[in-house]
C-alpha cells in the first residue's frame, strides 16, 4: 500500500476506515485500477517513479461528508487533495501535487443550487460541469448564458479556481472574475462563507462580492487553504445578436497603434466580446501556429507578396443588433486613418442559434460547451492531436504591440534552440481583460522524451522571468519554478502565502504544494 | 468490480469488434446496449436493420455525449461498444471513468488511419457499484 508522506500505516488505515464510515465504503478507493483514474493523463512525469499519484481517493456526497473527511484527515495529518471533476489535464488533472495524497473527489456534489434569473447569477456545487449547467439553462428556458472553456467537460468551480477562461463577454470570460460568493470547508473542518454569505439571512450573497473587511475569495484561487463546496457566479444575459469583425493593417509598423486603440476601445466598453490579435501573413502556413515575427522590411515584403495583412485585430460584440452595429461602425472610425486598413465582418447572427448555424460557430463563444477541440488533430492543422497529450506554457506579457513581437521572437527562438515542438502558438490570448497571455502548446509524451521536455520548459520559465513574463497557470511539475520566478522582496509573495498556509492549515493537510505553497512540515522537501 | 452479467456482455462482443468496422457492423453483436461508430472510419451505413441502437458521429463526440451518454451513464447498466478514432476514445474514456465505467476491451484495428488518428474498437462497461445493472 502506498502511504502519504509523514503518515504511519496505522493512521492511514484507520483514516481510510473512518472515511468509509463517513461516506460509504463504495466511495473510498484504494485499489490500483481505481487510482489509475486519478492520474494526470498529460503528466510530464507519466510512468516515472516521480509521477504524482494518489494513495487513495474519497468521494463525499455533501458538505457534511466533506467536513467529516477533512476532520478525519486533519486528526491524522493525512494530506488530502480536493478536485472538482479533475478535467484540467496538463494542469494536474485529478492527480495531487504531493505524491501519496488522498484525493477528495467532489464529483458527486453536482447540484445546481440556484439559477437566479432576476439576479443573473447561479450558485453551484463543485461537481457541476459546464455541460450540466448548459443542459439546465436549455431545459429551463433560461435567459442566461454561462461562459465556458474549451473543452467544456470540466466543472464551473474547478475551472474558476484554476483561473480558467472562456470566450464570451468581458467580466464573465475570466471565470474567477465572475465569482461572487464562496463556501469552503477549512482545514479544521469548519465552514466559511465569503462576502455577503457570512451574514445570516442575507439575500445578497451573489450580488456583492466583498462583504466587509478583506475580500477572502482570492484565498481559494489556485490555493491550498480550503475545500470549496459552493460557489456563486455572475451570468451573462443572452444577447439579442452577435457580431464578429476584423481590422487588418498592412505594415509591420502598424501593430503598436492597432493594439493601443483596441485596448482603449475595450476598456471603454465599446466592444464586449473577447478580442483576437493575430498576423494573417505569419499564420498562412498554419492557422494555429504563428511563425516568428521577421524584421519589418521582410514582413512588409511578405505582405506585399501575399496580399495578406501584417496584423489583425478581431473585435466581437454581443448585444442588441442596433447597438452592436453602431459600436462596430465607431470601432472602424477609430482605425480609418491607418493607411491601407481593411475592415471585414466575419460573422453575425441573431439568437437563438439555428441548427444550421450551430454547425458553423465556435460554440464556446455562445456559452455552449464542446469537446470538438479533441479531434482538431484530424482536421489538417499539422502534426497535432490534443488527445495525445500536451501542456500549455502561458505567460502574462505586456499588452502592447512591442509585447507581442518581443514575446513571439523570444519564444520561437528559445523553443527552436531547445528542440520544443510548438504545435499551437497564439501571440496574445485575451480571456482575462487588460492582459495578454502568450499561449504555447507543446506535446507531452509517454516515454523518456519527457525528461528533456521538463528541462526545456524549466529553462523557458527562467528565460521568460528574465523578461518579466510570469505564467498565470502551469502543470504541477513546474509550480515551484513558476512561484520562484515571482521573487520580488526575496520571495515575499511565497513567504506570505506560507505564513497564511501555516496559520489556516497548521497540520499541512490541504492541497500540499499546490502552486508552490508548502506547509511547514513539507517545506524542506519540496521535491517529494 | 464488474458483474458477471456485464462481463458476459462485453466478452461476447469483443472479438467481433476487433475484426474491424465492417465485420463488426455485419455481425451486430449481442450483449451491447448500443454501438458507436465514427464515420471517419466507417463512412457508409451498412445494409440491414441493426439489432441495437447505432450512434454515428464524425470525430467530435460532443453531440453523442450531450444527447445520449451524459444521461445514460448516470443510470445503472448500459454497455457501449464502439469503433472510433483514438482521439474520440480518449475523451469517452475520461468521461466514462468519471461515471463509474471503464474500457474493458480495446483493440487497435489494422485499418487505415485518418489524418494520423488510429481506429480502435472498444467496449465501455459499468464498473462502480452505483452504476452496475
Amino acid at each position: 500500500m502506498a502511504l502519504p508522506p509523514g503518515v504511519t500505516e496505522t493512521d492511514f488505515v484507520d483514516g481510510l476506515a473512518a472515511m468509509r464510515s463517513a461516506v460509504g465504503s463504495e466511495w473510498v478507493f484504494d485499489q490500483p485500477a481505481d487510482l489509475n483514474t486519478y492520474r494526470d493523463f498529460y503528466s510530464v512525469l507519466w510512468g516515472e517513479p516521480e509521477e504524482k499519484m494518489a494513495s487513495a481517493a474519497v468521494a463525499p456526497a455533501n458538505v457534511e461528508e466533506v467536513q467529516q473527511v477533512v476532520r478525519i484527515a486533519n486528526e491524522r495529518r493525512i494530506p488530502i487533495y480536493p478536485i472538482s471533476t479533475g478535467r484540467n489535464l496538463g494542469y494536474g488533472g485529478s492527480a495531487p501535487v504531493l505524491n501519496g495524497s488522498v484525493v477528495v473527489d467532489l464529483k458527486r456534489m453536482n447540484r445546481i443550487i440556484e439559477v437566479n434569473e432576476a439576479n443573473c447569477s447561479c450558485l453551484v456545487e463543485p461537481g457541476v460541469s459546464f455541460f450540466d449547467m448548459y443542459r439546465h439553462l436549455e431545459e429551463s428556458g433560461s435567459k442566461l448564458m454561462m461562459s465556458v472553456p474549451d473543452p467544456g467537460w470540466g466543472s464551473l468551480v474547478g475551472n474558476a479556481l484554476d483561473s480558467g477562461g472562456g470566450y464570451t463577454a468581458a467580466g464573465y470570460r475570466g471565470h474567477f472574475e465572475a465569482v461572487c460568493g464562496i463556501e469552503a470547508v477549512m482545514a479544521d473542518g469548519e465552514l466559511l462563507r465569503t462576502g455577503m454569505g457570512a451574514l445570516p439571512g442575507s439575500e445578497t450573497w451573489q450580488q456583492y462580492r466583498m462583504g466587509i473587511g478583506p475580500c477572502l475569495d482570492g484565498l481559494f484561487r489556485q490555493s491550498t487553504l480550503g475545500v470549496v463546496t459552493k460557489m456563486g457566479f455572475w451570468m451573462f444575459p443572452k444577447p439579442e445578436a452577435y457580431l464578429s469583425a476584423s481590422v487588418e493593417v498592412m505594415r509591420f509598423e502598424d501593430l503598436e497603434e492597432l493594439v493601443e486603440i483596441a485596448n482603449e476601445l475595450e476598456y471603454a466598453n465599446l466592444f464586449n466580446g473577447m478580442p483576437g490579435f493575430s498576423s494573417p501573413v505569419l499564420t498562412r502556413a498554419n492557422p494555429i501556429v504563428m511563425a516568428m515575427v521577421p524584421e519589418p522590411e521582410e514582413m512588409n515584403r511578405l505582405v506585399g507578396e501575399t496580399g495578406l495583412a501584417a496584423w489583425s485585430f478581431s473585435p466581437n460584440f454581443y448585444g442588441p443588433e442596433k447597438v452592436i452595429r453602431a459600436q462596430w461602425e465607431y470601432v472602424q472610425s477609430r482605425f480609418a486613418h491607418i493607411p491601407g486598413v481593411r475592415f471585414n465582418e466575419t460573422g453575425s447572427l441573431r439568437l437563438p442559434i439555428s441548427a444550421d448555424e450551430m454547425e458553423r460557430i465556435h460554440k464556446p463563444r455562445f456559452g455552449i460547451p464542446s469537446l470538438e477541440i479533441f479531434n482538431v488533430g484530424s482536421r489538417g492543422y499539422g502534426d497535432f492531436n490534443p488527445s495525445d497529450g500536451h501542456i500549455w506554457f502561458s505567460a502574462v506579457i505586456p499588452r502592447s504591440g512591442k509585447g507581442i513581437v518581443e514575446a513571439n521572437r523570444v519564444m520561437r527562438r528559445e523553443c527552436e534552440r531547445l528542440g520544443l515542438n510548438l504545435f499551437m502558438f497564439a501571440p496574445a490570448v485575451t480571456c482575462w481583460t487588460r492582459s495578454f497571455v502568450l499561449f504555447a502548446a507543446v506535446p507531452v509524451y509517454k516515454d523518456e522524451r519527457n525528461a528533456h521536455l521538463r528541462e526545456a520548459v524549466s529553462e523557458i520559465i527562467g528565460i521568460c522571468a528574465e523578461h518579466g513574463w510570469g505564467e498565470y497557470r502551469c502543470p504541477p511539475a513546474f509550480m515551484d519554478s513558476v512561484m520562484d520566478a515571482y521573487s520580488f522582496g526575496d520571495h515575499k509573495l511565497r513567504r506570505v502565502n506560507e505564513q497564511i498556509k501555516d496559520a489556516l492549515d497548521p497540520n499541512g493537510i490541504l492541497s500540499v504544494g499546490r502552486y508552490g505553497v508548502w506547509p511547514e512540515r513539507f517545506r524542506a522537501g519540496r521535491d517529494a | 468490480m464488474i458483474s458477471r452479467r456485464s462481463l458476459l456482455k462485453w466478452t461476447a462482443v469483443a472479438p467481433a469488434l476487433a475484426a474491424g468496422s465492417h465485420a463488426a457492423f455485419a455481425r451486430m453483436p449481442h450483449g451491447l446496449d448500443a454501438l458507436l461508430l465514427d464515420e471517419r472510419f466507417s463512412p457508409e451505413p451498412q445494409p440491414g436493420q441493426p439489432l441495437i441502437p447505432v450512434m454515428r458521429f464524425a470525430g467530435d463526440v460532443t453531440r453523442v455525449w450531450y444527447d445520449h451518454l451524459d444521461r445514460r451513464w448516470r443510470e445503472p447498466g448500459y454497455v457501449l461498444g464502439g469503433i472510433t478514432g483514438s482521439d474520440a476514445l480518449f475523451v469517452l474514456e475520461n468521461l466514462a471513468e468519471q461515471h463509474g465505467r471503464r474500457v474493458v476491451s480495446r483493440t487497435v484495428l489494422d485499418e487505415p488511419h485518418f489524418q494520423g488518428v488510429a481506429p480502435i474498437s472498444w467496449v465501455i462497461a459499468p464498473h462502480h457499484p452505483s452504476v452496475l445493472a
